[in-house]
């Protein structure tokens, strides 16, 4: 009984559901706020995410002529499902993760990927244009950045000796910080992170000068608020990944503050230095660059633990 | 003085197709009148020798003086022995010399070729002339709109002095 | 769905709404995959009838009308009509009067390029460079308030003259705002011409040898990156340019980064010209008489715009309106190299393109006015009204 009880309030309240959602439109803030101070703009004000998401949950959602209504329908909500769902898996607030298996790194970077993947899809059903181009991109995107960003991920597990996040997390915490001995697997985890986000300069899927909004271009309302929900939590969810694999673990809730708040602070740095990158030119700086250097630094690590332990 | 010679060169090479010329010489401006089956050759001339660039096409409407309210836009007045008539401008330039050459057609064989083989950045400037003076270019690469609305009415031509925009005086209909 | 099964074609348009677009215009561009295969322009979703409307104006009233063909290059075209109207009657301005023009003119070239190189920048998705031009934009505008009360409109230009005198406390004013926007502008250079992403997207993009440019009727800085040497401002010296000379800027890269290149060293120029104008303003009157009616004739009058050679061809009957009025923008000229150079392209090049030539809808489409009714029909303004009425009854 208490167990199932616990369990639903790890789904709905915490660290699942409603926390993550409200923590995610948190760094929603902090990440337009920051953007826009570097831009030498005001910014939004601090309930901005939050009138967004509630604006677009009023309004009427239209299902254009063309598509699966189903399909259009149902993705939004698989997308941000996948992404809640993955959140069980990770040190959230630094707390031990609500599940954990051995093997749930796998798990929790597929989880992550299908939010994109509903997202090339629900592009890919509709009949629009810009759409369509939109899907196109999303999912080549996928495919270049999805790789570097899994090998830059599996060589702290390398170390760790683990595919459990949770025993990951402990192993970098009790050992000198990754970032520091790996640091070329940090910075491709980090703009990995920005290409799964489409964060700028990795913003081609819906760069708006071109293909208006891209996939998401015939969502409105409803549909549209749970994929941008989805985007949210999956920018908190990758940033904790990240910390707990490169900035020597999530031990305490205030660990986890500093420490995704750090990185989002040089993400938000990074989206406002660069110019936006072609989709060919993603996906040759990734698999030219990231996936090279990802692989060199895995080699890397396996040659150390073979050879040199 | 290059903008002088530039002109004189102009004038040895317009020499064959003018009907009139008339130079003035404190402007860099050279006037050019030719007949409308002459056009092409001209231009062939200038375009073969590099002399300046297309610099816009101008239309002026010269209506004829209309006595009385019958009048309409089709061409088919003719008061005191003189016809409505479009003058159409091209505006050639090369540094501060203009070559003017201007040819005039009648309303109602509103007609010239095209110089786009030779010049194809005049495909606008010709297009806007159909729309606006109901001159037709013979063998222009594209002839659809640009300028006007889709809606607008076949056969009327803003830029004519007969048309009044806000009554239909020179349209073909009503 | 059916659509795109039956036509081998698959067309994205842009425009007459799309974000790339800041004003309406529809360009359609037949893709394979991401390459560009074929593109078209469609133009005259601002159409006002200016022209037309011109013809209806007196010479004064016609200042006013022209100067609203655009609002960026609002000046430059009262310029262009002044020294027109002014050359047909005989007049010319006084030297203080020209100075203060071509102080304007090229006041008002600063704050388009500066303009346009922030929505160039926003286009390749690179809006921190696009925030801080719009900015440091802010200065210029400033200045050109401080000037004329304005800041879009200037209306600095009456037949004859100028309206407004520069005193010296107003001078100081502008070369502290140009000292101010000369070291952002070498920083803005640092940025286009070293960014690595944004040099990704620029260099080698849309190129367009001279003989391109030449063929397709390339006008202003856009030919100017191709090596054309063609500047009115140069070739046929107008207002104060005959005393305070400007040097012809060009760059033989004929690519976008070329056109960056470009327009960034005509804002250095355009900084010098304006602060050798002021450390030698012309004493004098700024207006001479000009008559009501102006004597019969015509007039081709081009100036050099901030987007490139701006030509008005004036007639006259010796009336009080003008026969007829033709503006050729300089926009118009530069459709054709979009149109052509977008061919082989990738589509994500395309809005960059499009910015490239600094585009001005406003300035193409001025022709006709336009009243919408249904079917074929005219609507006047009082059919308009009266619908008007009867609709909400």
């Amino acid at each position: 009984m208490n167990t199932t009880l616990l369990s639903i309030l790890a789904l709905l309240i915490f660290p699942g559901g409603l926390f993550l959602l409200g923590y995610g439109l948190a760094y929603e803030y902090v990440d337009r706020k920051l953007v826009a101070r570097f831009q030498n703009r005001v910014g939004p004000r601090w309930f901005q995410p939050l009138a967004d998401v509630v604006k677009l949950l009023a309004k009427e959602e239209i299902v254009p002529h063309g598509v699966q209504r189903g399909l259009f329908i149902f993705l939004p909500v698989a997308a941000l499902a996948a992404a809640l769902t993955a959140a069980l898996y990770v040190p959230m607030a630094g707390q031990v993760p609500s599940y954990s298996f051995n093997g749930d790194l796998i798990v929790t970077i597929y989880l992550l990927s299908l939010l994109t993947i509903c997202m090339g899809l629900a592009g890919a059903n509709t009949i629009d244009r810009f759409s369509v181009v939109g899907a196109t991109r999303v999912l080549t995107q996928l495919f270049s950045y999805e790789a570097p960003f899994l090998l830059a991920l599996l060589s702290p597990a390398i170390m760790a000796k683990s595919w459990q996040i949770s025993e990951i997390n402990i192993y970098t915490h009790n050992n000198l910080w990754f970032v520091l001995t790996q640091p070329i697997g940090f910075l491709v985890a980090l703009v990995g992170l920005m290409g799964k986000l489409e964060l700028p300069p990795f913003d081609a899927p819906e760069a708006e000068t071109e293909i208006v909004s891209g996939a998401l271009t015939e969502y409105s309302g409803r549909g549209l608020a749970l994929f941008r929900l989805g985007k949210d939590v999956e920018l908190v969810i990758g940033l904790t990944l990240v910390a707990a694999f490169y900035l020597g673990g999530i031990a305490n809730p205030l660990e986890f503050v500093l420490k995704t708040l750090a990185l989002l602070v040089v993400v938000a740095g990074l989206q406002s230095l660069f110019a936006r990158l072609r989709i060919d030119q993603t996906v040759g700086l990734w698999w030219r660059l990231g996936a090279i250097l990802g692989l060199a630094q895995i080699l890397f690590v396996i040659f150390w633990r073979l050879v040199l332990r | 003085m290059s903008s002088q010679t530039a002109l004189q060169t102009a004038e040895e090479l317009l020499k064959p197709y003018a009907m009139e010329m008339i130079k003035q010489e404190e402007d860099f401006r050279l006037d050019v009148l030719l007949s409308p089956d002459q056009l092409h050759e001209a231009v062939k001339a200038l375009h073969d020798a590099r002399w300046g660039y297309l610099s816009a096409i101008a239309g002026v409407d010269h209506p004829a003086p209309v006595i009385g309210e019958d009048a309409n836009a089709s061409g088919t007045v003719q008061e005191k022995g003189k016809e409505s008539q479009v003058e159409v401008l091209y505006v050639f330039c090369q540094g501060a010399a203009v070559l003017v050459l201007r040819l005039k057609v009648p309303y109602t064989h509103a007609e010239l070729p095209t110089v786009c083989d030779l010049i194809p950045s005049a495909t606008l400037y010709e297009r806007e002339l159909m729309e606006m003076f109901g001159v037709e270019i013979h063998g222009t690469p594209v002839k659809d709109r640009l300028l006007l609305p889709d809606e607008w009415p076949e056969g009327v031509y803003p830029l004519r002095k007969a048309t009044i925009i806000g009554t239909t005086r020179s349209g073909s209909e009503e | 769905m059916e659509t795109r099964k039956s036509s081998e074609k698959f067309v994205v348009p842009i425009g007459p709404q799309h974000p790339a677009l800041k004003e309406p215009g529809h360009f359609e561009f037949t893709v394979d995959g991401e390459i560009v295969t074929g593109a078209s322009v469609r133009l005259g979703y601002v159409h006002r009838g200016i022209e037309k409307g011109a013809e209806d104006r007196t010479w004064t009233q016609n200042i006013y009308l022209l100067e609203r063909i655009c609002g960026i290059c609002s000046h430059v075209h009262a310029t262009a009509y002044v020294l027109g109207v002014e050359k047909l009657a005989g007049v010319s301005a006084p030297p203080r009067a020209q100075a203060i023009r071509t102080v304007t003119a090229e006041l008002e070239r600063i704050h388009s390029h500066l303009l346009w190189l922030g929505v160039a920048a926003h286009e390749g998705g690179f809006d921190t460079l696009f925030m801080y031009s719009w900015r440091d934009r802010e200065t210029v505008m400033d200045l050109l308030e401080l000037i004329s009360g304005n800041r879009v409109h200037y209306s600095t230009n009456v037949l004859g003259g100028v309206k407004y005198d520069l005193d010296t406390e107003k001078m100081d004013a502008i070369r502290r705002g140009l000292d101010f926007l000369e070291e952002r502008t070498h920083h803005y250079m640092k940025v286009v011409t070293t960014d690595e992403t944004f040099l990704a997207r620029t260099r080698g993009v849309g190129l367009m040898t001279r003989e391109q440019a030449e063929a397709l009727g390339a006008v202003g800085p856009t030919a100017r990156a191709s090596s054309v040497r063609r500047d009115i401002r140069i070739d046929a010296p107008y207002a104060a340019y005959p005393d305070f000379p400007v040097k012809l800027i060009t760059d033989d890269g004929g690519d976008l980064l070329a056109r960056f290149v470009v327009r960034l060293k005509e804002l250095f120029e355009s900084y010098r010209v304006i602060r050798a104008i002021l450390d030698q303003m012309p004493e004098g009157e700024l207006t001479t008489r000009v008559p009501r009616r102006i004597p019969a004739g015509e007039v081709i009058s081009r100036v050099e715009a901030p987007r490139g050679e701006l030509f008005y061809y004036i007639k006259s009957n010796g009336g009080e309106k003008p026969e007829r009025i033709k503006v050729r923008t300089p926009s118009l000229c530069n459709w054709g190299t979009v149109v052509s150079v977008a061919v082989g392209h990738k589509l994500a090049d395309m809005p960059m393109l499009l910015a490239g030539i600094d585009p001005c809808f406003s300035c193409n489409d001025r022709m006709v006015r336009i009243n919408r009714g249904q079917g074929a029909q005219f609507w006047s303004w009082e059919n308009l009204r009266q619908y008007g009425i009867e609709y909400y009854r």
